[in-house]
Order: structure tokens, then sequence, then C-alpha cells
């Protein structure tokens, strides 16, 4: 045991952060909880017990629907946001030209501006490109939302990484662009990936950019999830929100297998 | 083959209007090595980027046996540099970081190979290929960054304060280790340094830096025994900077005035010179106790305080004031029988010098 954890201050510490995890987690885990209650509403403490609701849920042919176009979607969403976003925190770590500063606020910004507001926007820009096909609007808005998380942990794993090492590779007869791809693109590969986990994960929870975007032939599962909520709120909801949930933790344990958790995240 | 001329011509570099190299023309010798030396911002590390090829100069050029290099891509110019970080590939072992060049040129697995293993055993780390640049102490690291630059058998080496990151002792043992291997393989090689003993430890030319500008070219005996500026003078060892009015000439020479109770007798001074500034070396002068020295000397000569006597093992240093207030510094090698510091704080001395001890600084 590290010394700094030890005697009274560790037994606060470790109350705090259970209360902390508890805070976070319970919620979660009422919703699990419900997923399973043999009844027609959703009722906690559960009542009984019950897999019926997700086989309701797996059977549901607008759910599957859902889930299969949210994935694409994610995935897509995760490939174009990375890119544009690795190139771009390249542009931003090693770049020196004038407005880089304003550059960069301004690539950060959807995590700042209203996730409403920039559905909107697109809707309105979106519409006046007429660009009908509501798939490739929805790739579209969620690249847009999604790229300033892959800039942002790019950015700070390339702010890590010694400039000297692109320099000795181009010494030694690498270009530019060998030298990214053999030297500094594995110095940032936990970076990349967390920030490509996020941006699947973003993408696939999106609800305010997804709301504008999305028509009734194309409806990603946070709409479909949201329907089914207002018309009936029946255990199939958290059933739903399980599935979610489990795919959100294979998500992570993967990139903790991948990369390491604590490597991606400290970047 | 290995040993290229290297050429500056006029080699400016300006960033948004502040000049960090001026007008820079240098021709450094096929199988020399030449060392780039000055304090921090004084361009040197520009320069040298510049003949890499990483930076593009704003005006001039550089040639490589009259080739013009100036707008061949860094990664054409088959160059080997070493940084002082070391810059070695962390996510690959040593065997791979040396081979890295060999790959970027298209040489085969095999051959790879082979001159890995030659490159490995000439920086002495033949069992160290399967480790990761990790698991090396900063040493090591460096003779692996040696390695991985001698491999490609390079044009020309070129060193970005190599040794800086390593402590004293191992510094030292490397520069001769380098310097051995450099003359042995023929190779031109730029350095910089901002460490002077570095420079006149391994360097054939020393060019000292300043502002941007060259301040003087010269080997170590030309640059330390006759620096052309101030500057130069009292950024390579320690000096004693005098200055004064002529007084009186005698043939080439001519007698300085420089306080009262102190006058220099300088063998070769410009007939122009009205006013001039002569430095004298530390180790030049010779400390002796009042009524000892020959009463006939009365230039180069001055009776003075000792204000600080210093013991540093196989030197002394003594700080005199003279009595119109003037500092003097000497450097007393201490002779291996002798106990400590001869002379006391607060006793009085005489400090005097041979004509020759008097070097004349053109600029001041």
């Amino acid at each position: 045991m590290d010394e700094r954890f030890s005697g009274f201050g560790a037994y606060i510490l470790y109350t705090v952060t259970a209360g902390m995890m508890l805070f976070i987690l319970a919620p979660l885990l009422l919703v699990m909880a419900a997923s399973v209650s043999d009844s027609y509403f959703v009722t906690f403490p559960p009542q009984g017990f019950t897999l019926k609701w997700y086989a309701k849920v797996l059977q549901d042919r607008d759910f599957l629907e859902a889930m299969r176009l949210s994935i694409l979607l994610a995935l897509g969403t995760t490939a174009g946001s990375l890119l544009l976003g690795v190139p771009a925190a390249f542009a931003l770590v090693r770049g020196k030209f004038f407005g880089l500063a304003a550059i960069k606020g301004f690539l950060l910004s959807p995590l700042i501006f209203p996730a409403l507001v920039t559905g909107l926007a697109l809707l309105q820009v979106l519409t006046k490109l007429g660009s009908q096909d509501a798939r490739l609007n929805l790739l579209i808005g969620h690249v847009v939302v999604t790229s300033p998380y892959v800039i942002r942990t790019v950015v700070t794993s390339l702010q890590l990484v010694d400039e000297n090492l692109e320099d000795a590779a181009r010494t030694l007869g690498a270009n530019r662009l060998t030298t990214f791809w053999r030297v500094t693109l594995p110095q940032i590969a936990s970076g990349v990936a967390a920030g490509g986990l996020f941006a699947f994960m973003v993408s696939f929870d999106n609800y305010p950019v997804t709301m504008w975007l999305a028509n009734s032939e194309y409806s990603p599962v946070p709409l479909v999830l949201m329907r089914q909520l207002v018309n009936v709120f029946d255990p199939s909801v958290p059933a739903m929100s399980t599935i979610i949930i489990l795919m959100a933790m294979v998500g992570v344990l993967l990139l903790e297998k991948l990369v390491g958790l604590r490597r991606a995240l400290a970047a | 083959m290995r040993s290229s001329e290297v050429r500056l011509d006029r080699l400016s570099k300006e960033y948004n209007h502040t000049v960090a190299v001026d007008d820079v023309s240098l021709t450094i010798e096929p199988g020399h090595m030449v060392a780039l030396l000055g304090p921090s911002g004084c361009g040197k590390t520009t320069c040298l980027r510049m003949i890499a090829g990483l930076i593009r100069p704003t005006s001039g050029d550089v040639f490589v046996n009259d080739k013009r290099m100036t707008d061949v891509p860094v990664h054409r110019r088959n160059v080997g540099m070493l940084f002082q970080n070391y810059a070695l590939f962390p996510h690959l072992t040593v065997e791979e970081n040396i081979a890295f060049g060999l790959e970027m040129r298209g040489i085969s697995k095999a051959d790879a190979a082979k001159k890995v293993g030659e490159a490995l055993s000439l920086v002495q780390l033949s069992s160290f290929g399967k480790r990761y640049p990790a698991q090396l102490s900063g040493g090591q690291q460096q003779r692996v960054a040696l390695g991985r630059a001698l491999v490609i058998e390079p044009a020309m080496l070129l060193l970005d304060e190599p040794l800086g990151a390593l402590d004293k002792g191992l510094r030292e043992s490397m520069q001769v280790e380098l310097r051995a291997l450099q003359r042995r393989l023929g190779l031109t090689t730029v350095m910089v340094t901002h460490d002077q003993d570095e420079a006149l430890t391994m360097a054939d030319k020393i060019v000292v830096m300043r502002d941007g500008k060259l301040e003087q070219v010269g080997s170590a005996t030309e640059i330390y025994q006759r620096p052309s500026s101030k500057f130069v003078a009292q950024f390579i060892g320690a000096s004693n900077l005098f200055q004064g009015p002529v007084e009186q000439r005698n043939g080439n020479g001519a007698v300085i005035r420089v306080s009262p109770e102190l006058s220099l007798q300088v063998d070769e001074v410009p007939q122009s010179a009205s006013d001039v500034m002569v430095s004298i070396r530390p180790e030049a002068i010779v400390v002796e106790r009042v009524g000892q020295s020959p009463a006939s000397q009365r230039a180069n000569s001055v009776t003075a305080l000792v204000d600080q006597a210093i013991y540093r093992g196989f030197v002394s240093h003594y700080y005199l004031k003279t009595p119109s207030g003037g500092q003097i510094i000497v450097f007393e090698q201490n002779q291996s029988q002798q106990a400590g510091l001869r002379y006391a704080v607060g006793e009085e001395v005489v400090a005097r010098w041979e004509s020759p001890s008097n070097h004349v600084i053109a600029r001041h």
C-alpha cells in the first residue's frame, strides 16, 4: 500500500470515492434492475425476475434496425472524426501559422456550443444544400459533434511527443508521412484510441443533434428509445438501455485491454 | 567517399523580423570536426538545423561537395544527427532503432541485420540489441543514437549538444571516445555546444557565434590565445581585460597606460590605435611577495592586495585588488608537495607577467 493512502486520510478518501461511485452508478444499476422486472410497467424494486423483455427487445425489428443504424453510424463517425481530427490536431500542435489560437478555439467549440443549437444550424445548412439523405446528414452532424473530442485527446497526447523524434526520423530518411506513420502515430496511439472511443460513444448516444437530422425511416437508437419511452414505458426500455450500458462497458474494457485506460485518459 | 566538404554561403534565418542567423559564411573541410560555440540564442542550433535541412534558410545556401543542398528535403540529404535528448524511438528496440534508416533506404532485411550488428559493435552495445531505449542509461542511449546515425553512412555528422544531458565524468570520456571515432571514420562533423571545454576538447576548428553572427573562427589555440574580440576573450576561458591610451610607442609596440600604478608593454600595436584593449589570461600572471620581484620591471607589474583566495585542487584562484580599484584574476597551478594556498586574503603581493602575454584585442 502506498504511504500516501494510509491512515485516517485514506479512510476519508475511500469513503468519498465510494460515495461518488455510488452516485454515478446507482441510476445505471436501477435501470438494469428494472429491466428484469416481471411487470408491465417500470417499477422499483423489480417484481420477480424475467428475461422476457430482452427477448422482446431482441425481436423488435424497430430496435434492431435502430441498433444496426446506430452502430454503423457510430463506426462511420469514428472513422470520419479520426480522419479529420488527427490531422487537425497535428496541425494545431506542430503548426506555426497565423490565427492558430483562434482556429484551435473554434475547432474545439462544439464542446462549448449547445449541441441543440449545433443540430438546428446543421439542419438548416444541410437543407439549404439540398442534402436529403438522413444517413449522410447524421454522419456529417455526428462528425461535427465528435471531432472536437478526437482533436482534444490527440492534441494532448501529441504535446507530449518530443519533436526531436520526428526530426531524427527525417534525418534518417523518412519523409513527413512516413515519419508520422512510423514514429508519431505509435506515440499517440493511446490518445487516438481514446478519441475514437469517445467519438463512438458520443455518436451512439447523441440525442440533441440526432433529433434534428433523423427522419422516420432512419432513426438511431436514442430516438427509438425516446419514442418507446413516450409511448409505452414498459421494462423493454430499461432492457434496451441495459444493452447499451453493456456495450459501453465492453468498449471501455476493450480500450483498457488494447492501450490501457489509464494511459489513454492520461492523454 | 564519406569525407564531404560542407560550405555555408551567406546563410541567414529570420523569424518574424528577428534575425536568428545573420549572413553566415563558413567552409568546413572534409573530415574536420567543427564546433559552433556560443551562448544560448546565438543562432548556433538554427545554423546546424539549416545544414541538416530541418530549417529552411531565409536566404543563402548550403553546399555539400559543391552541390547546392538548400532545396533538398532533409530526408534526402543523408545526414546523421545526434540530439541532446537522444531522440531514440521509444516504441522500437535498439536494433529496430538502428535499422530504421536502413529500412528507409530500402536495404534488404539480411543486409540491414548485418549492418546493424556492425553498428552495435562499433558503439560497443552488441548485447543490448533487443532492449528498449527506456532500459538503457543516458550514455548507452546516446551510443545507440550514434550507431543509428552512423549506420546510414552519412555524408556528415551533426551533433546538437549531444553530451549535454550526461554527467561530467561520462561526458568527458564520451567526448574523447566520440572524437576518436570521428577521426577514425574521417567523417565531416559539425557540433553545437555552449560548453567551451567540449569545443576545445573535440574540435579541429571552433566557430564562436554571437547574435547570429560569426564572432571568430579558428583552432582551439588561436581562439584561446588570440581572441579577436572582448566577447571571445570573456566567453572562452577567463580573461583580465585592461584598457588605456597609448602612452609611448617603441618600434611596433607601445606602452599602454591603464591606471596610475599599471602600465602594459605591448609588443605589437596597430599604428592607428590610440586607445587599446589588452587581454591577459589568468594563468599567465605570476604572484610574488612584495620585495621578491625584480625592482627593474615597471610595466606589466602591479602591487595589489589579495581580495579572495580559492583553493581548487590542482589550481588556486586569486582575486587581487589594485590600489585604484581594478581587479586581477590569477590562476596558479598547485605543486604536488604544496599544502594549500600560498597567499592569504589581505596580503600585499606583486602580480607580474611577460609582455608576450599581453594580447591586443582588435574589436572591443
